[in-house]
């Protein structure tokens, strides 16, 4: 016996929506589960006194976006091109743009 | 039951191509009788069944089934008449391809609502009345010309219509399956309906079954002849 | 009930009517499916890594000062910190030495850093996972330095940094106060930086106001600033990103263009023999929007599981090679799931509704026409 079309279709939309709150769960398990290691990283943080993460190591401006000097973000010329990947994900951080200027 | 009161259907009013394909004709249906309306193409007979049938409204004049106007009536309600009053026979048939002949019959009742395996068994007892069981499922594309016409008959049924109304329904064939068709169209008589035809086929307008045809020409009623 | 019936056979319809034209609705699946997939991802990649960032970000200092000379950073001078100690409200100010290291053997930049725990421990150092990784070293190995003079310090590997803190510490090398001031030459007294603390937290903008306004060749940078440079990375002005978005939504509006602007014959006929046998307007838009629902739907479900799946247990492995750049240090790190409930409903209705709208859009016309046209077909 051919099931209808129809109920197959919303079956899928139901598999599919048990699927998508089974990963809804699994993000509040992993968060919880994950308090204890942000905790440390506080604190980790805090014991090195560091000002950013080490995500993006090519080059100065990348590793310490939130320390970066007007002129770094522009190497030396202010429509130089993003030649680091990296510059392309990250735009001048805002605080620079006013303080630059003082 | 059906009530044409000189009506007129101009098409493409006010263009160059302006076109009078029915001009002033009055017409009353008879229930429970096998009428044809018999006439060289061209002659208006499918716009007087598309007319009936609800499926288009006259530049002029007045149409009505059981005293109820339905010229004037907005193009939800019409849908509802079309829909469970009248069951249509096309010229060529119109099935949708690439579904199955089932699915094409039990197509016109989906708005319904109505149980699906309710109306899927209707279906098949239909199929069944016309010996089609077996094609339930083959897709129309793989059906011959009589098998064809019988999901198309099929399908005007499904419904349960008053009125069952076919449009040039032996065109396409040969003299056998034309008989068979006019016999199919007596059966569904002596069950209660009444039966519109539009032909210009002898086998059909000459047919011992067919009670009155009303012959058209030029978009007008020339003629009229009852037999009992 | 009798609502649901109606739905579930017009739907019925609708997915016959898809099924007949079975080769160019999958491949319109399919490449929609990619798209969500990979704007999801990248949703869900940038959303938790900003998420991380600002939480464990709040350990930074409360206020950085910063030396700048003829608009570059410049060492900060022995007086400097005494002046800020004088600002009231400022409760600890310390000098900070950090700086990059390049590496030429593997072409690495690693980060120097003096802490207060290493501050005293000559002649070692620890590292990051990600150093060790790149510089092939163990703990108890050696590596040697060249300092600024031209001559090599060996030091010692005391320790490494735990893997689960990579995405903090992947390239730090942590190092005493006096082997760095050798390595780059840094005279005693002079700071890379200054860091402070101050009594009131809400005091931080007048405070900072006042170390401008006592030391003015100095920047200070607030902790808040420094969260909202992360609040800011992947922004969706920043470059890569534009390039990825405007092509995703030339995308959708190339498919909902493609549906919107025309009907074949066949499906006008379809519409003409669905009036003619007694489906009203509506039930036709109905279906029309059920088969633009049931292609979206479809790609939208699959693509957010698929991005989920990619991003959270798989990594993110199609992205690596853009986060990583042209980086040779790249930090390990697992991401903890955070989830922007926004970006996900506007993913939603960009790729469900309109497509849905253009099913409809051209549809609406062809069933409004009277059903008498079907007969003269």
């Amino acid at each position: 016996m051919v099931k209808r079309k129809s109920d197959i279709f919303l079956g899928y939309v139901v598999v599919n929506m048990f699927v998508l709150a089974l990963l809804l769960a699994h993000v509040f398990v992993e968060q919880r589960k994950a308090s204890t290691h942000l905790a440390h990283g506080i604190r980790m943080v805090n014991d090195l006194q560091l000002t950013d993460l080490s995500l993006f190591t090519d080059a100065r401006y990348t590793r310490h976006p939130s320390m970066a000097d007007l002129n770094t973000a522009f190497q030396d010329h202010p429509l130089s091109l993003e030649h680091f990947p990296s510059g392309t994900l990250i735009a001048p951080p805002r605080h620079l743009r006013r303080n630059g200027l003082d | 039951m059906i009530e044409l009161h000189h009506v007129t259907k101009i098409f493409n009013k006010g263009n160059a191509n302006e076109f009078c394909a029915v001009d002033d004709v009055s017409l009353v249906i008879d229930p429970l009788v096998i009428t044809v309306l018999k006439g060289p193409s061209g002659s208006g007979k499918t716009t007087v069944l598309s007319i009936i049938g609800a499926m288009t409204k006259p530049t002029e004049g007045r149409v009505y089934i059981h005293s109820r106007e339905i010229t004037s009536l907005p193009e939800r309600f019409l849908t509802e008449i079309r829909r469970k009053t009248f069951g249509f026979i096309f010229q060529q048939f119109n099935l949708i391809k690439g579904i199955t002949a089932l699915e094409n019959i039990m197509i016109p009742a989906y708005p319904t609502g109505e149980k699906y395996s309710f109306l899927k068994k209707r279906a098949m007892d239909l199929l069944d009345l016309l010996s089609l069981s077996g094609k339930a499922t083959s897709k129309i594309e793989w059906l011959s010309g009589g098998e064809a016409q019988r999901v198309a008959i099929a399908r005007a049924l499904i419904n349960n219509p008053e009125v069952v109304i076919a449009d040039e329904p032996t065109a396409h064939l040969d003299t056998r399956l034309s008989r068979e068709f006019i016999e199919v169209m007596a059966v569904l008589k002596n069950e209660g309906r009444t039966i519109l035809i539009a032909s210009h086929d002898p086998i059909i307008y000459s047919s011992p079954v067919v009670q009155r045809v009303v012959e058209l020409r030029d978009g007008r009623a020339i003629s009229e002849d009852h037999r009992s | 009930m009798v609502w649901i019936e109606k739905q579930r056979n017009i739907l019925d319809f609708a997915l016959s009517s898809l099924f007949r034209r079975w080769g160019k609705n999958l491949a319109l699946i399919i490449v929609y499916t990619i798209i969500v997939f990979v704007l999801a991802s990248i949703f869900f990649l940038t959303h938790s890594i900003k998420k991380e960032a600002t939480i464990v970000l709040q350990g930074s200092p409360e206020i950085v000062v910063q030396r700048i000379v003829a608009g570059r950073h410049d060492l900060v001078p022995e007086g400097h910190s005494d002046q800020l100690r004088k600002i009231p409200g400022v409760l600890e100010v310390k000098g900070r030495l950090w700086g990059y290291y390049f590496d030429p053997a593997t072409g690495a930049n690693y980060t120097m850093v003096v802490t207060d725990a290493s501050r005293e421990k000559n002649g070692t150092i620890t590292i990051g996972a990600g150093v060790a990784r790149v510089a092939g070293v163990q703990k108890e190995d050696t590596i040697p330095f060249k300092s600024s003079g031209g001559t090599y310090t060996t030091l010692e590997v005391a320790d490494i940094f735990p893997h689960q803190s990579e995405l903090i510490s992947s390239d730090l090398i942590e190092i005493s106060e006096e082997d760095f001031r050798k390595l780059f030459s840094i005279p005693n007294g002079s700071y890379t930086d200054l860091t402070l603390r101050v009594r009131n937290k809400n005091e931080l903008n007048v405070v900072a106001d006042k170390i401008k306004r006592y030391l003015p060749d100095t920047r200070p940078i607030l902790r808040e600033e420094i969260l909202r440079t992360y609040e800011a990375i992947f922004d969706w002005r920043g470059g890569l990103l534009v390039v990825i978005l405007t092509g995703a939504i030339l995308a959708f509006a190339i498919f909902a263009w493609d549906k919107a602007s025309s009907l074949s014959f066949e499906e006008k006929k379809e519409i003409g023999i669905l009036k003619a046998v007694g489906w009203e307007t509506s039930e036709v838009i109905i279906m029309k929007s059920w088969e633009g629902i049931t292609v979206s739907l479809t790609s939208f479900l699959l693509g957010i599981m698929c991005a989920y799946v990619h991003v959270f247990f798989g990594s993110f492995f199609l992205f690596t090679p853009v986060l990583k750049g042209w980086s040779v240090l790249y930090p390990h790190f697992k991401l903890i799931p955070f989830v922007d409930p926004y970006q996900v409903s506007a993913l939603f209705f960009l790729t469900v509704a309109p497509y849905t709208a253009a099913t409809i859009i051209p549809s609406w016309r062809a069933a409004t026409i009277e059903p008498d046209s079907v007969m003269r077909l």
